[in-house]
């Protein structure tokens, strides 16, 4: 094949996906992220170790016989004076249960310790002393079987939630719907700023070393931007496919491990939702279809933006105040689409989904709750329509552009510049 | 005359700068053409616009005859004088990328990379990346890159810049053998001493316009103005005395090596070589006399200075300034 553009998109993208530092982000990152998210469980799991006693000087001599130790505190109980505990160094902490405390638990009982007390410490010895003065409570009604009633009389609620304006009646799970929109998002702004920035630098740098001439004596430079900004979408692509591939062999390893039993009932009723929507092909098939087409859209609408910026300028710290007017709606996307998160069918929401600066963003966070497929279209429609007029914009700027050196041109300057024959 | 390239009443403009303004070039097939001109003077944009890499806002460019379009480029190599290359990108990859740009297969274009490679003992280099070479190096393989494709037009712009001497050479013999082989060559500088070995024909672009155009003999003969050097042994007084009687311009300059006096003599249109000779004869002791044929580089100060005495739509007083 001797097609221009294949040359130069095969070119762009060998080049990067060649490169080790592609391949390096492409493996490390997933780690990474998984670190991130597994931090803060490992920092708990690694804090644990160090076992607390806590002394208890019990007044009402009920109470202290029902706390529960854990894994983290440990409850004594001692019937030496208050004083002579707190004189005694290796006691950590005394728990002082005033014998009125049945009654009156907000006053009578003081937790003495060196140091201040860590909240979960603070929490568990809380929820234990109310379980603990619960049950004394109970038991003074001296009714038989009072306990068991009690906990049997305790509702377990759920909320099954099912879309009813779809075709068929589906049920959903509108956490899962959030967290995949929130994730959608977060990856669509990832890539379109490190890829955009990406397509802006590279046109910055051959600039720079003034290769761009001598493929431009070869190709249209409007080619040579398209074949630019392609070859660097498709970098992007791979990058998602093999992050995809990474995470659904992850995937299918530790989902079966996710069987309702080790869940817990709360979870189970829940992961029933997820599931009916994860496992139905029909729903993931299309909201993929549209996440990609989006993320195609908006991609190629900011980096045509991108591009034109990085050809009119000379030097990277010239495009810095440039790039905002890349950065600065894509911002506002996200932001906006925050909103939309939490009201996917708002008045907000649908005019943010069509206006093409913040449509990328908005309906990734929308596609997961289901969106009506007119809506949908419509928002394609508006945003491919806009793609093409943009990149021919930025095409006649970039013509233009890539000869100018020198002076950083003003906003004014370089929309003039696409009127240029 | 069969030109290869015609560049009709181009005229082209930037913001607030008009870079070229009713240009006319016709490069005649199978020669070196120079086009010269001061920096600034709109070379490089009559360079773009013939490489289809520009529009011009008015005028016409033919190419073999039919109005230049996209895919004439295949036929054209262009030498930028900026110049660079992909600095990450191997040599060989390089050069095979630009082959395939131009139209060449991937066999041909590997074929013809070697080829040329051996020919100018590179071919080491293939698995090196562009910035692990140096400077001169990077330029041969910018050379190989710009006519490996075998176009009909070459288009270079300052070529030796950035070339040692040897280098150089190689360069300028490699330039002549594709112009025996049937290529046309542009060249673009303001190196004069390269324009005289070189070039058949010049057009020398200043101001946004093409002042002079014509072949390198053709031009110098028509720039010279009777003007002689003369060496003499004895004082300088009696040729001056000779020269008041010829009615000549006479201006004395320094000794040359030899010891001998030099001037440069010259003559009214009516006086002819005979007569002055025979008159500076029984003034002195003539040991010299020559014509004096100006060099491009004279001819181009003086066509580019005498701006003032063109028409004001091009007498941009800020180059207006006396500075010879």
């Amino acid at each position: 094949m001797n097609n221009p553009l294949y040359l130069i998109i095969r070119r762009e993208y060998l080049e990067r996906v060649k490169r080790k530092s592609f391949i390096i982000t492409t493996i490390v990152m997933p780690i990474i992220m998984i670190a991130i998210m597994a931090a803060p469980a490992l920092f708990l799991a690694l804090g644990k170790t160090e076992k607390k006693t806590v002394t208890v000087i019990d007044y009402t001599s009920q109470i202290a016989s029902r706390l529960q130790s854990n894994e983290e505190i440990e409850f004594v109980s001692s019937d030496a004076p208050a004083d002579t505990l707190r004189a005694d160094e290796d006691v950590e902490a005394i728990l002082v249960i005033g014998n009125n405390a049945i009654d009156n638990p907000k006053t009578g009982i003081t937790l003495m310790s060196r140091g201040t007390v860590p909240m979960m410490t603070n929490a568990y010895i809380t929820g234990q002393l109310t379980n603990a003065i619960e049950e004394v409570r109970l038991d003074r009604y001296n009714i038989e079987g009072l306990k068991q009633i009690i906990e049997e009389a305790k509702p377990d609620v759920s909320l099954t939630t099912v879309r009813m304006d779809l075709d068929t009646d589906q049920e959903t799970s509108s956490e899962f719907s959030y967290f995949l929109s929130l994730a959608l998002d977060m990856i669509l702004y990832m890539f379109i700023l490190i890829y955009g920035q990406m397509v802006m630098t590279s046109i910055i740098e051959e600039k720079g070393n003034r290769v761009l001439e001598i493929v431009v004596s070869s190709v249209k430079p409007f080619y040579l931007m398209l074949g630019k900004i392609t070859g660097i979408g498709l970098v992007a692509v791979t990058q998602i496919l093999i992050w995809g591939v990474l995470l659904s062999v992850a995937g299918s390893l530790l989902l079966p491990m996710l069987t309702p039993d080790n869940l817990g009932a709360d979870t189970a009723s829940e992961f029933s939702g997820v599931l009916s929507q994860v496992t139905d092909p029909g729903f993931m098939l299309s909201l993929f279809a549209f996440v990609l087409i989006f993320f195609i859209g908006g991609f190629l609408f900011y980096s045509s933006i991108y591009a034109a910026i990085g050809s009119a300028v000379s030097n990277i710290q010239d495009a810095s105040q440039l790039s905002s007017i890349a950065t600065m709606p894509i911002i506002i996307a996200v932001i906006g689409s925050m909103a939309v998160i939490n009201d996917p069918e708002s008045s907000l929401a649908f005019w943010l989904s069509i206006v093409p600066f913040t449509s990328p963003m908005v309906m990734m966070a929308r596609l997961p709750f289901g969106v009506a497929l007119w809506e949908t279209f419509l928002a394609l429609g508006v945003l491919f329509a806009s793609l093409i007029f943009m990149i021919w914009l930025c095409g006649k700027i970039y013509r233009i552009g890539i000869f100018m050196y020198g002076k950083k041109p003003t906003l004014m300057e370089i929309i003039k510049w696409a009127r240029y024959k | 005359m069969d030109n290869i390239l015609t560049a009709r009443n181009i005229s082209k403009s930037f913001v607030g700068h008009q870079a070229l303004d009713d240009v006319t070039v016709e490069v005649p097939r199978g020669k070196v053409y120079g086009l010269l001109g001061p920096n600034g003077a709109g070379k490089t944009t009559l360079i773009r616009i013939i490489n289809h890499i520009t529009a011009p806002d008015s005028g016409t460019v033919e190419f073999n005859g039919h109005p230049l379009t996209a895919t004439d480029v295949r036929n054209i190599g262009y030498l930028p004088e900026e110049r660079g290359l992909y600095k990450k990108m191997k040599v060989g990859e390089q050069a095979l990328f630009f082959a395939r740009l131009k139209g060449l297969s991937s066999r041909e274009a590997e074929k013809k990379v070697k080829e040329w490679f051996e020919r100018l003992e590179i071919s080491g280099w293939w698995d090196k990346k562009i910035e692990e070479l140096s400077k001169g190096m990077a330029q041969k393989v910018q050379f190989v890159i710009t006519v490996l494709h075998r176009p009909e037009l070459l288009i270079f712009d300052e070529p030796f810049s950035g070339f040692d001497p040897i280098n150089a050479e190689v360069l300028k013999r490699e330039i002549l053998r594709l112009r025996d082989e049937g290529s046309t060559v542009i060249f673009s500088t303001h190196n004069m001493a390269s324009v005289e070995e070189l070039c058949d024909n010049i057009t020398l672009i200043n101001q946004s316009r093409n002042i002079l155009s014509g072949s390198v003999k053709e031009i110098r003969e028509r720039f010279s103005d009777n003007s002689y050097r003369i060496e003499f042994s004895d004082d300088p007084d009696p040729a001056l005395q000779a020269s008041l009687r010829l009615g000549a311009d006479f201006s004395l300059e320094p000794d040359n090596r030899m010891g001998l006096h030099q001037a440069t003599l010259r003559l009214p249109e009516s006086m002819t070589r005979r007569d002055a000779i025979a008159v500076l004869n029984e003034s002195l002791d003539l040991r010299g006399f020559e014509r004096v044929i100006p060099s491009i580089n004279d001819i181009f100060v003086r066509a580019v200075n005498a701006g003032g005495a063109f028409p004001p739509a091009y007498n941009n007083p800020s180059t207006d300034t006396d500075n010879e």
